[in-house]
């Protein structure tokens, strides 16, 4: 099993989940992962153990929980400016709960009954983008990569002063890929974005809304300045992003 | 009018089993005391009108009835499918968490310092419960399929279809399936229905694996798209072993499996998701098949 993070440090994860079954079992798999778990089962305990000093380095949230729901948790502590990276657990897998996951500044979220080892990749995808000392790219309003900017809350794209014409599922995907730039996403991680659903099978939507995307961006898939094709594995988000207008 | 009483009854029964509530059947009874009660006026118009007239008078109160019977069992259906849906919902959610702290569980113990024999069962385990997260995914699927906003734009079948065809030549054992695609460009190229294609791409994959599931080497596996008075029509078929007659009335139904097909892996909700997708279309589905010879199923999409 490979570590969290390079070196000594072990990451510090506040897990809060209202049913023992579960962090029973997590708890345990992300110690041996190269976590530090403390566990928590209800909304009013995570958001203390989230706003506490020294705080968790990470928070993995249920969205179902007694006194204060996940979003709920998730919403004051942005609320207080705090940049803490958060992955939500979600329980629904309708559209509508993914896309204001992210939009309410969740750095990702997984749906149940989720791969273990998934939750521990975007553990440490989430803990590298959070440790370049910068606010995280979800809780950001607008993003920047190089000529393009995009406006998430409204859902609008602008290649230099042009507005991009994109259907739905190809903004959901931009919004996507521009808050999780430089890492490897695969095809039925994408498909989950787009339709909340990952099967191996029908991963064709996905490539047909990349190819959407880079004609739009008038993206060269030989030489891509912004999306390139990871052979046998998926995507990739390659130019650099920075949030604000 | 006792002929027409006798008519309903087999509608009220079914109504009854398909747990309707008691309210449409009472309403329906009241439709029948209705029609019974217009029955003097009805003699009235026999003495001034003569029997020409009469003919005429029982067809529109036949009409009627025969109308408001078709909204009474079209509402009722209606209240049926939405209960049996919360039902499928509240089925996912609920196994959500086990399914959940299961996974995780059996990872643990595959992580732990096992002899052979037990890193075997722990290695079945998890293929089973992989198997269980399958199935309650695809009826999340389902019920994503019938809530979601959907595209409308016009979905380039023709393309679909040639895409379909390649992928059906890259499942397991669809190699040693004669797959052919037919879409007609002659005088002019297949008109494009709106829709969403990612939604249709899910349908006609289903299908495809279905064939090329259920069906042997060196069987066909015919897809293709004709034009048909407004609409599309997608017909995807196969010479592979074919439904028994007896079950083909519910193979649109979630969680069904063919008692032929046991060992055949499936989760038993590709037909139902198949027929949300052209429902969403405003289309239809067909299954037609013969055990021993194959089956084609046919999906109709309006063109506007």
């Amino acid at each position: 099993m490979s570590s969290a993070t390079d070196g000594e440090h072990r990451p510090h994860v506040l897990l809060a989940d209202d049913d023992e079954a579960i962090t029973a079992q997590l708890a345990p798999l992300l110690e041996r992962s190269g976590f530090t778990v403390e566990v928590v089962h209800d909304g009013g305990a995570a958001l203390r153990g989230a706003m506490a000093v020294p705080g968790p380095d990470l928070v993995v949230l249920d969205v179902q929980m007694p006194v204060l729901d996940g979003r709920e948790v998730l919403r004051r502590v942005r609320r207080s400016g705090s940049w803490l990276p958060v992955i939500l657990l979600t329980q629904v897998g309708e559209s509508a709960e993914r896309a204001m996951a992210l939009e309410e500044g969740a750095d990702d979220y997984l749906n149940k009954p989720f791969d273990p080892y998934e939750l521990t990749a975007r553990l440490r995808a989430v803990l590298r983008r959070s440790g370049r000392g910068q606010p995280p790219l979800s809780a950001s309003r607008t993003l920047r990569a190089g000529e393009l900017r995009v406006d998430r809350t409204a859902r609008r794209a602008w290649l230099r002063d042009q507005e991009l014409v994109l259907t739905p599922k190809a903004g959901a995907l931009l919004d996507y890929l521009v808050t999780h730039p430089d890492e490897l996403l695969s095809r039925e991680r994408l498909l989950e974005v787009l339709w909340g659903w990952e099967t191996a099978s029908t991963t064709r939507a996905v490539d047909n809304r990349i190819a959407e995307l880079r004609r739009v961006l008038g993206d060269d898939p030989a030489s891509p300045r912004w999306i390139d094709t990871v052979t046998g594995q998926g995507y990739r988000f390659i130019a650099p992003v920075k949030a604000g207008a | 009018m006792s002929g027409g009483i006798r008519r309903w009854l087999p509608v009220v029964a079914v109504l009854s089993a398909g747990g309707a509530a008691a309210a449409v059947t009472a309403l329906l009874l009241g439709e029948v005391m209705v029609g019974v009660r217009f029955a003097p006026a009805l003699g009235v118009a026999v003495l001034t009108a003569g029997a020409a007239g009469v003919a005429a008078a029982v067809v529109v109160v036949r009409r009627r009835t025969e109308r408001l019977r078709a909204q009474v069992l079209e509402a009722a259906r209606k209240e049926a499918k939405e209960e049996h849906r919360r039902f499928l919902r509240r089925l996912d959610h609920e196994l959500k968490n086990p399914l959940t702290a299961i996974r995780l569980g059996v990872a643990n113990l595959r992580a732990a310092d096992l002899d052979e024999a037990a890193r075997g069962t722990a290695a079945r385990v998890d293929d089973q419960v992989l198997r269980m997260v399958r199935i309650t995914r695809d009826l999340r699927k389902l019920a994503a399929i019938e809530d979601q906003p959907m595209e409308r734009l016009p979905v380039p079948l023709a393309g679909l279809l040639e895409a379909a065809g390649e992928a059906a030549g890259e499942l397991p054992d669809g190699d040693d399936r004669k797959i052919t695609v037919t879409v007609p460009d002659v005088p002019w190229p297949l008109s494009q229905p709106p829709g969403d294609a990612d939604l249709l791409e899910l349908a006609l994959h289903n299908l495809v694996a279905n064939a090329v599931k259920y069906s042997g080497p060196g069987c066909s596996v015919a897809l293709r798209a004709f034009e048909e008075s407004a609409h599309v029509v997608v017909e995807v078929a196969d010479t592979g072993q074919g439904i028994p007659a007896d079950e083909l009335p519910y193979v649109w139904d979630e969680l069904v499996r063919g008692s032929e097909v046991r060992d055949i892996p499936g989760s038993g909700v590709g037909l139902a998701l198949v027929q949300a997708v052209v429902a969403r279309h405003g289309g239809e589905c067909e299954i037609r098949s013969r055990p021993g010879a194959g089956t084609v199923v046919r999906m109709r999409l309006p063109l506007a």
